[in-house]
């Protein structure tokens, strides 16, 4: 897995439901999806089921627990992928 | 302790789709999912639930430090459109829900006596925080007081417990 490149996907598919522009031109992995990116925390589970969808994976319970920024969701996405090998 | 959480429906019915496949899983118990099926009104029941769960998150992030994502683990035990409570890890928080004008409002407490207590704080008072929880400095005492705010559309909330 490419990191810049899973980046540049985890990008789009928050993109829709950002509240801060500039957190989101600026991203890195310690962006939190919620108080640096403001998005509501409903639209929380629209970014995880987008992301299952997007990977053909299955975000569990305790993986979801920690999707609260962008390095838990790289790993998260990272750790899933690795187990579909 | 204290949590309160708005919810503006006709926002909320634009910014979220919650009949998207998998959303209501992800979010409610079994039983929260069956309360949802049997009602008329599965919209009030969505965001009711879920400003119940949001306003006892609030309580349970101070309490314990913890912040995540797990909605599912905060269960809703729903009396009636107005009263019920939250359980989660053992804790229980009572929450107390008001639909009004197309919001739902929720304020959840540790302990019931502490209802009676609320009071709603002014927006134009100076709000401080530390990693991310709110509170204020009380005028007379000068001393730090917890408080609760919660915001979505046009509608905001913020609220404190007196003496
Ligand atoms: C606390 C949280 C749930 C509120 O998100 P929200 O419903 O989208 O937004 P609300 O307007 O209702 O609440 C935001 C306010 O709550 C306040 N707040 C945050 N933590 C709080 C706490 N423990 N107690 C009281 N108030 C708190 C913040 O000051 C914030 O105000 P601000 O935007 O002016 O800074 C969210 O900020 C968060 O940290 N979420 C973590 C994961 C999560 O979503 N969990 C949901 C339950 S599993």
């Amino acid at each position: 897995m490419n990191k810049e490149q899973t980046i540049a996907e985890l990008k789009n598919i928050v993109k829709p439901y950002i509240a801060n522009q500039e957190a989101f031109d600026t991203l890195t992995e310690d962006t939190d999806f919620i108080n640096d990116l403001k998005i509501n925390s409903a639209n929380l589970v629209d970014v995880i089921l987008d992301i299952e969808e997007k990977y053909d994976i299955i975000i569990d319970n305790e993986a979801m627990e920690r999707m609260i920024n962008v390095k838990a969701a790289l790993e998260i996405i990272e750790t899933k992928l690795s187990e579909k090998m | 302790m204290i949590g309160n959480d708005i919810v503006d429906l006709d926002l909320a019915s634009k910014e979220s789709n919650w009949k998207r496949k998998g959303f209501l899983k992800k979010i409610f118990t079994i039983n929260e999912q069956k309360l949802i099926a049997s009602t008329e009104f599965p919209d009030v029941m969505v965001w009711n639930l879920w400003s119940r769960k949001e306003a006892a998150y609030k309580i349970y992030n101070r309490e314990t430090g913890i912040r995540g994502f797990f909605p599912s683990q905060l269960e809703c035990v729903y009396q009636n459109a107005i009263l019920g409570s939250v359980l989660i890890k053992g804790r229980c928080y009572f929450t107390q829900s008001t639909i009004k004008n197309n919001t739902i409002y929720t304020i959840a407490v540790a302990n019931k006596e502490h209802f009676r207590r609320i009071k709603s704080i002014n927006p134009s008072i100076e709000i401080l925080k530390k990693n991310g929880i709110p509170f204020i400095i009380d005028s007379n005492s000068m001393l730090e007081k917890p408080i609760s705010i919660t915001h979505h559309g046009k509608y905001w909330k913020g609220i404190q417990l007196i003496d």
